[in-house]
């Protein structure tokens, strides 16, 4: 069937076209060498594209003389403001294969956001601003459980009782989202790991298991419980910084993880204790779980596993029921819970989810932060958002909508090379981020990459100390939530009202 | 003092409000100055004291508010809850007091004392008094076990919410708050502040920076017997109010005052906690700070902070807090890098202690005093009868056990 | 009354609240405990000034803001009874002003020359952005004292405290000295956390214990130099000139501040062409 459909002549047009200035080109064939995607080849003593190019960029990263540009190729079809040629090329391909359409990294969809609508306020005689550069404008997050009120009372001393709740201190309000070894590679995750240790922050393991070279740096790691329980043994389940269930992505709401056959290699055999080449399929529900009772019961069965030494959370992915959702996880027992946007990245998902279900983080927060507040319920609990956050801004913007930890992936991918091609599900990765193929791998040192993201992070978390000086507040906690220091600009007042942020021009009275 | 020479007020707003709240506020914001006063050794103070103290202070308001808070002021019904209103007309009065009626038993109502001002001008609320007990029926609910402070407080901000034109402005036992929208001396002359004896004042006078004018909204703002006189601004407001609402209080005057009200009857009225405690809660140390504590300190210092992160009151700001029960006891509290003033004095003899955005309102009426500042975040605690218990200069905690 | 024009009190209130004797101008700033408006008692300074009056002698002051605030007569003595109120000093060039009591907030902001000396404590922010002239408090002081305290041209302003000082003292200070003595300090520190944040020029000079926690980004504990134990002990003299003698130690109890760089945030910055 497939053999005939094909018979059409439906090639499709080339996206991306390297050029190359011949009068500089030196033909060290570095460029040609290096191109995992076979875009480039070497004939008649010359480079030349040969097709197949997504613009990774890998090619001008290592041309020594810079003669080398990537030219977007003018659109080949006939313009049409309704069957655009993104909507047309998928048409062609899956009228080729039948098959249904992959993706990776984030939407590409250019819907609209709403960090961009959002301005953030500043102190101006009333209160006064604050330096961070000389005074303390803190940023110290702490991740977990929360009691609600605590038991003092008072004597000849003062005492404390219960509160024996674990608790993740971190340096600044971010973590590096879940991202697991078998999506990326394990220089990658290394990376994500030091630079997790050396900012005091928390790395998501993502839902493939920790390679047990990666367990000295546990007590920076928040593992992940998913559906295929991949690499979760009792060992998993000792020492980490927190324990996350996975519950959904918010790339991919509704499925569960699959990494092909081919990626599973034998490192990421043994990490998720799987045979070599066989797909790891993660279940789209957790099959213990068909309610809510019974995610309270996974909560409490991993609580007393890891005897109540680490906070455990749950991660869901932003649907448009979320509020309810979130509260009954936070009824059930979770610690801390994580919010997925629909913009969040993902490694391998269907493009009919990651750029169709689920919602903007922005409003998740807001209305999670709302409905956990109107509840009495936000003071149990730590709120991590993540799935679209690009700058400090984004980041700042989340927290004052109600988040108190923003996760951060996609970001450190890019620090670490990423160009976003949105090419992780093919696996040749040319700047070693989201492969298995060993000599890929290689080009990328986790000890170059772990610098880089601290270098982001901590300018970030300068960032963020700005902005706090400025609004007047010298500890990020009371930014959290304090969606009286935002306001909005964009076209559609309905939604600052649904997040409850005013809009820019009304004053505080 | 002599007016003569100052600075032309302000005009004021056209319109002024009284019970009503301002339509359209959402928010009011201001700097201020406070002054307080307790009798350490049982004595009575003497309105004019705290009218000297606060009016001394007059480079600070602008006219737009200002008031006291007499505590230990009804020795004879002193376990009798005493609820001053403002209203805007008669209506407003009868279905406040309906309303009333059905959980409380009014023992006695008066007219609160007050007169015409020459440069205040009317119009003037229905400023009138309660004095009444909870009815015992109205303890059972089918909710959660409720006691008395919990009826009086759903009862106030029931008649705040729903009845227009009247505004609960104190509900404690044993105190009263007196306050309007003029100048601090002018609400001195029109409550008569001198006539009135008690064994604890705070005072507070406005500068609004951008509110309508408004009756209400002035300040000791009060919850039950909690009486909060605040200057600063909170700029974690936004927070602090979601841990009130969390917790079943209604704001209704919309002032970051009014949150510290009601966080201070949270913590330590509801939770329980020591003064010292809850007001690091509101004011704590840095975490690089807390690090270096003892291990027990140390413990409580994080678990207070990530507790009662909403409590925490961020920005500027020094309060001072009265409160009756179960003693009469006065707390001054800064923010945590002492962004605004605070002096404490103590008399002489010992016998009364002071607390002032400036030493001049303490050398005033006793020029011989002993002043101290209070350390950025550190309470002074005193109550009558007992002295001060904390200077406001001291550690965090003295001593923690687990 | 000769020599100065002054025939009678300058002042409305009627009540006499002024009087000139042996060449000292004597302002009562609260008649019957009334406590005069700072605007009054300021105009009354000026004038006196203006009459080229060379010592006044003020009584009763309480609360009374902005006194002195501009004045520029070199050879000018004030003396002040009671508590003056906020910005005592602001903008001083020249004169002598002298406390008999506690000051409040702000005392000598800004000030270009001139001289504060405080028989008492002064409160929070104290000395902010002096420019120049001496300070001596025989007290304590409160929060961010000495604020970005400059140096610039022949001009060097110090700032002398015989007790404590609590936070931020020395924050942005960009020139001058501030010497804390610490008497009567209750812990061994007599100063506070965030010391010298952000300072970039001049010294401190604190007798007493200083560790690495107290101090505040950009600033470094350093080495007296024979240079600074001079200086030192010519602002020394001059504190036990006004207070008598008050202390007994030598200079090995002084910890020295200064700016690790007088450019301490130069790195930063990301300045690359995006």
């Amino acid at each position: 069937m497939s053999g005939i459909a094909k018979k059409m002549d439906t090639k499709l047009p080339e996206r991306f076209k390297p050029v190359i200035d011949y009068q500089s080109c030196r033909t060290c064939k570095r460029c040609v060498n290096e191109c995992s995607f076979q875009a480039l080849d070497f004939r008649d003593n010359r480079v030349v594209p040969i097709g197949g190019c997504v613009a990774c960029g890998r090619c001008l990263a290592v041309c020594p003389v810079s003669c080398i540009e990537i030219r977007t190729v003018p659109s080949q079809f006939p313009p049409h403001g309704n069957w655009t040629e993104r909507m047309r090329r998928a048409i062609y391909a899956q009228a080729n294969s039948g098959g249904v359409l992959l993706s990776s990294c984030g939407t590409d969809v250019e819907h609209p956001v709403i960090f961009d609508d959002l301005l953030l306020d500043a102190a101006q005689v009333t209160n006064p601003s604050i330096d961070p550069l000389r005074e303390p404008v803190e940023t110290v997050t702490l991740l977990g459980g929360r009691p609600g009120r605590l038991q003092v009372s008072e004597g000849e001393m003062l005492r404390m009782k219960g509160c024996g709740n674990p608790l993740v201190v971190m340096d600044m309000p971010l973590m590096i989202g879940h991202v697991s070894l078998g999506s990326v590679s394990y220089n990658t995750q290394k990376a994500f790991f030091m630079a997790a240790k050396e900012l005091n922050i928390v790395a998501g393991s993502g839902e493939g298991g920790l390679h047990h070279d990666f367990y000295q740096y546990a007590d920076h790691i928040c593992a992940e419980v998913a559906s295929g329980r991949f690499g979760v043994d009792p060992q998993y389940l000792k020492g980490m910084a927190a324990v996350e269930i996975k519950i959904g992505q918010g790339a991919k709401p509704g499925h569960g993880g699959h990494l092909p056959g081919e990626k599973v290699t034998p490192l990421i055999s043994e990490t998720r204790m799987i045979p070599v080449g066989t797909d790891a399929l993660s279940p789209y529900p957790h099959h213990d779980i068909y309610s809510i009772e019974d995610l309270a019961q996974l909560i409490s069965v991993l609580k007393e596993s890891v005897e109540y030494s680490m906070p455990v959370g749950v991660k869901i992915a932003a649907v448009h029921n979320i509020a309810a959702i979130a509260s009954g996880v936070v009824r059930a027992g979770a610690d801390f819970i994580t919010i997925d946007g629909f913009k969040g990245g993902t490694g391998s998902s269907m493009r009919v989810i990651r750029d169709h279900a689920g919602m903007p983080v922005e409003v998740a927060v807001a209305v999670v932060d709302k409905r956990l507040t109107e509840e009495g319920l936000r003071n149990r609990v730590t709120v991590c958002a993540g799935g679209g956050i690009r700058c400090s801004a984004d980041m700042i913007k989340v927290l004052a909508l109600g988040a108190d930890v923003a996760m951060v992936s996609t970001a450190a991918m890019v620090a670490v090379g990423c160009r976003v091609c949105q090419q992780c599900h093919r696996g040749l990765c040319s700047w070693g981020i989201a492969t298995q193929r060993e000599d890929l791998v290689q080009r990328l040192d986790p000890e170059v990459g772990a610098a880089r993201i601290v270098h982001l992070f901590n300018a970030w978390n300068e960032e963020l100390r700005e902005v706090l000086g400025a609004m007047g507040i010298d500890s990020v906690e009371s930014l959290v939530g304090n969606r009286d220091r935002l306001r909005y600009q964009g076209p559609n007042p309905k939604i600052a009202e649904i997040m409850g942020v005013k809009h820019v021009g009304e004053g505080w009275g | 003092m002599s007016h003569a020479n100052a600075a032309q007020p302000l005009p004021q707003p056209s319109q002024v409000y009284l019970a009503q709240r301002p339509p359209g506020l959402k928010y009011m914001m201001g700097g201020c100055g406070i002054a307080g006063c307790i009798s350490l050794d049982g004595r009575l103070i003497a309105g004019d004291r705290i009218r000297a103290m606060l009016t001394i202070m007059e480079e600070r308001e602008n006219g737009l508010g200002a008031g006291y808070a007499c505590y230990g002021l009804f020795p004879s019904r002193k376990d009798q809850y005493c609820l001053q209103f403002f209203f805007d007309d008669e209506k407003a009065k009868e279905r406040a007091e309906g309303m009333m009626r059905f959980n409380l038993d009014i023992l006695h109502d008066e007219k609160v004392y007050h007169h015409p001002v020459a440069d205040l001008r009317p119009p003037y609320p229905i400023i009138w008094r309660y004095f009444a007990n909870v009815l015992p029926k109205s303890l059972k609910s089918e909710g959660p076990k409720k006691g008395e402070e919990d009826v009086v407080i759903d009862l106030v901000m029931q008649i705040n919410l729903e009845v227009d034109g009247a505004m609960c402005i104190s509900s404690g036992k044993d105190m009263a708050v007196f306050k309007g929208n003029g100048f601090s001396y002018q609400m001195a002359d029109f409550y008569d502040i001198p006539r009135y004896k008690g064994t604890m004042w705070i005072s507070h006078s406005r500068f609004p920076t951008n509110s309508p004018a408004w009756w209400a909204g002035a300040h000791p703002l009060s919850i039950l017997d909690w009486g909060v006189c605040h200057n600063g601004e909170i700029t974690s407001y936004g927070v602090n109010r979601k841990l009130v609402e969390m917790s079943g209080y209604k704001c209704t005057v919309l002032t970051d005052t009014e949150v510290v009200a009601y966080i201070w009857d949270l913590l330590v009225r509801k939770h329980g906690l020591p003064i010292q405690a809850a007001a690091f809660a509101m004011a704590p140390w840095t975490y690089d700070e807390i690090s270096r504590l003892d291990p027990e300190s140390r413990k409580l210092a994080t678990w207070l902070r990530f507790t009662y992160r909403e409590a925490f009151l961020n920005g500027p700001f020094s309060i001072l807090v009265g409160r009756s029960q179960p003693e009469v006891t006065l707390i001054a509290l800064a923010d945590r890098k002492k962004l605004r003033p605070m002096i404490v004095g103590q008399s002489p003899d010992g016998g009364i202690a002071y607390c002032a955005s400036e030493e001049c309102a303490i050398r005033l009426v006793e020029p011989d005093a002993e002043t101290w500042a209070t350390n950025a975040g550190s309470p002074m605690i005193a109550k009558v009868g007992k002295g001060i218990l904390r200077t406001g200069t001291e550690h965090p905690f003295q001593g923690v056990r687990l | 009354m000769q020599g100065h024009g002054f025939t009678a009190h300058e002042c409305d209130c009627g009540q006499g609240c002024t009087s000139f004797e042996g060449g000292t101008f004597s302002i009562d700033a609260g008649v019957d405990g009334v406590p005069m408006h700072y605007r009054e008692l300021n105009c009354v300074i000026r004038q006196a000034i203006e009459r080229n009056v060379d010592r006044i002698m003020l009584r009763n002051v309480t609360g009374q803001r902005y006194i002195a605030a501009t004045a520029s007569k070199k050879d000018l003595y004030i003396g002040i009874h009671g508590t003056p109120g906020n910005n005592l000093g602001a903008f001083l060039d020249g004169p002598t002003l002298e406390v008999f009591g506690n000051a409040q907030d702000m005392t000598g902001n800004t000030m270009n020359s001139g001289k504060i000396v405080v028989h008492g404590n002064a409160w929070d922010v104290t000395g902010l952005s002096a420019r120049g002239g001496k300070m001596f408090i025989k007290g304590s002081s409160g929060y961010r004292v000495g604020i970005h305290m400059k140096e610039y041209g022949q001009r060097w302003p110090s700032l002398v405290i015989g007790g404590t000082a609590k936070d931020y003292l020395g924050e942005y200070m960009a020139g001058g000295t501030i010497v804390v003595l610490g008497i009567g300090s209750k812990t061994p520190s007599p100063v506070g956390v965030s010391l010298g944040a952000g300072i970039h020029g001049g010294k401190m000079f604190i007798r007493g214990k200083v560790g690495q926690e107290q101090l505040g980004p950009g600033a470094g504990i350093a080495e007296m130099s024979a240079e600074d134990e001079k200086e030192l002990e010519g602002l020394l003299g001059e504190f036990v000139s006004y207070f008598g003698p008050v202390l007994e130690r030598g200079f090995s109890c002084f910890t020295k501040v200064a700016p690790l760089s007088s450019r301490p945030f130069s790195g930063k910055y990301d300045k690359t062409n995006l």
